[in-house]
């Protein structure tokens, strides 16, 4: 259901924001890339992790029906658990939305101490990642302002807390900081070697960087913590992608972490950067605390899975009027990824409430 | 036998080894309470309990997160290994406040939050019978009607997990229109939780206990006035 009215695509909507100019209206971008692309194809779950060719062709197909921005993304929010040594499980059954760890790599601090960063060309989800990033950077359609949405980037708290599982991660920061330090340069540093890895493969034309940081939300730690656990490595990758030459990062600050902006506006996002927050995080304090960079944000996904279309209408409504505002530049999204089961007509009314709000 | 004073001295060892999170500590003064026979059962619930209760305050006012909760959590039950048996044969029962199924539905393994309630619970001196995670729908009808629990408490981290919530509660209805039901998790809200016919919210563990307390309160101003 694109608008059919727009003198510019969904891709140039977003380069030209990228570019510090307005777009014509605001460019719809929302996390749909896994389950809700799926589902919405008719797949099972599954296949958004392990069958690249179904997931990139239910991505576009999704992306092209709802006339939102298409950025192919493969990845999961457990992400490091496999891809440091553990197990995990496949999506499966009626109520399953994403890959878990079954086995976690570390269990305790002589693991973490002892533990070596695999080969990431064969580590966990990356060789399907890469079978599926080679099919999205064979072609850029008039959606895409990016080809390639490399999943991985800046959640060094996320992914160190899926090697040891958060509970772990946690306790350590408190008791053993000598070993959450440890488990966070592991992260790193499968970070840092991944990246070099898709660099090589894709270069940085057309890719941008995509890191996911729910496990330092206050909701789990205090400000204090992320200060001195989350910022310093999460700072490090970003530097260290902005050297490697991508000019854009895309950063999910997913949950309630009010309390860690203050720090989260030290790390360097790119030129500009994509900030993307949560619900729990209003519209206008992201927008203070990064002047110079695009938000991308944020109507909660709970409304778009159980509310009427009027009430997601609505919400999604007042969200673009408040963006509008925004000097730096905002893109719609949910707050999260879009839930895989929400019904379809409440995503009309979604992208309605855009294609009829929008407009600069 | 303790001295008075000596017994405020280890009531409060034991408090400030779970609210300071010093599980040797805990240990520690679990052992001194049994060898200068403090009672096991005012041990732990003058001791060791408010010292759990101030660190559910004190994560209620921001002053502790999950990290210092779950350290907090590790030095309480050490500290239980040690009463426990002893409050067992000494054949004290504790007054039950009330019974809760807890779990994480079907679809998710996420229990950080669920273990902080149910630790909160059995602190508020609740029985929690709990079921984990990832735990099929049905379980959680069969287990309230074992039990005769009078709330069941259902956790879901997930926008797919979440929908599983609806149809547990429909369950559960069918077979106890009395049970009281209580939602808790991330993406869940007061207003999700009343349309899927939930009696209660929780935002946080600290809320939970509160919540679920209102929830029995409810119910018995009901049976009384039928």
């Amino acid at each position: 259901m694109p608008d059919g009215k727009g003198a510019m695509t969904e891709r140039e909507r977003v380069l030209a924001l990228l570019d510090r100019k307005k777009p014509d209206r605001v460019p719809i971008w929302p996390f749909a890339y896994q389950g809700f692309a799926t589902v919405y194809t008719g797949t099972p779950i599954s296949d958004a992790y392990n069958k690249p060719r179904v997931a990139y062709e239910a991505q576009k197909k999704t992306c092209h029906d709802f006339g939102w921005v298409f950025t192919p993304m493969l990845g999961y929010a457990a992400y490091g658990g496999w891809e440091l040594g553990g197990e995990i499980k496949w999506p499966s059954g009626e109520f399953a939305q994403a890959p878990t760890v079954l086995k976690h790599p570390v269990e305790t601090p002589d693991d973490v101490m002892s533990l070596k960063v695999p080969d990431v060309k064969t580590a966990g989800i990356v060789p399907i990642m890469k079978e599926f990033y080679d099919i999205s950077s064979k072609e850029l359609l008039d959606n895409e302002p990016f080809n390639v949405m490399q999943f991985g980037a800046n959640g060094s708290f996320t992914i160190a807390g899926n090697i040891s599982g958060p509970d772990r991660l946690c306790k350590w920061i408190i008791k053993k900081p000598d070993v959450a330090h440890r488990l966070l340069q592991l992260a790193n540093e499968h970070i840092s070697k991944l990246a070099a890895y898709w660099k090589e493969l894709y270069g940085v034309e057309n890719v941008i960087p995509l890191g996911g940081e729910p496990t330092s939300a206050n909701q789990l730690i205090s400000p204090n913590m992320f200060k001195e656990f989350a910022m310093p490595y999460i700072t490090e990758i970003n530097k260290m992608f902005i050297d490697m030459g991508y000019r854009h990062l895309y950063a999910h600050i997913c949950g309630e972490h009010n309390a860690n902006m203050e720090y989260w506006a030290q790390i360097p996002m790119g030129d500009p950067g994509i900030i993307s927050i949560a619900q729990e995080v209003e519209l206008f304090d992201a927008a203070r605390y990064f002047p110079n960079d695009v938000i991308l944000g944020n109507v909660n996904p709970a409304i778009i899975q159980t509310g009427t279309p009027e009430e997601v209408y609505a919400a999604v409504k007042k969200n673009v009027e408040d963006g509008k505002k925004i000097e730096g530049g905002y893109i719609f999204s949910p707050g999260c990824e879009m839930p895989p089961m929400a019904p379809v007509e409440n995503i009309k009314a979604m992208s309605q409430a855009v294609f009829d709000h929008g407009w600069y | 036998m303790a001295t008075e004073e000596r017994t405020k001295e280890i009531l409060k060892g034991l408090h400030d080894s779970v609210y300071e999170f010093e599980e040797d500590d805990a240990v520690k003064w679990a052992k001194t309470a049994l060898e200068e026979g403090v009672d096991p059962f005012v041990a732990t619930m003058e001791g060791i309990a408010e010292g759990m209760i101030a660190a559910g305050e004190a994560y209620n006012e921001k002053k502790y997160f999950v990290p210092e909760l779950l350290m907090c959590a590790d030095a309480l039950y050490a500290g239980l290994d040690i009463l426990k048996p002893a409050i067992e044969a000494s054949g004290r029962q504790a007054e039950v406040k009330g019974s809760i199924v807890l779990g994480v539905v079907e679809g998710d393994v996420h229990d950080i939050g669920k273990n902080l309630v149910k630790m909160m619970f059995e602190v508020a001196g609740w029985t929690v019978y709990d079921l984990g995670k990832d735990v099929p729908l049905d379980k959680f009808v069969e287990e309230q009607i074992k039990t005769d629990a009078e709330v069941v408490g259902l956790s879901a981290l997930m926008t797919t997990s979440m929908l599983a919530m609806p149809v547990v509660i429909e369950k559960l209805r069918a077979k106890n229109p009395k049970v009281r039901i209580l939602l808790g998790g991330a993406p869940v809200n007061p207003e999700v939780a009343e349309k899927y016919g939930a009696d209660g919210y929780a935002k946080t563990a600290g809320t939970a206990v509160d919540e679920a307390i209102n929830l029995l309160k409810v119910l018995k101003e009901e049976e009384l006035g039928e």
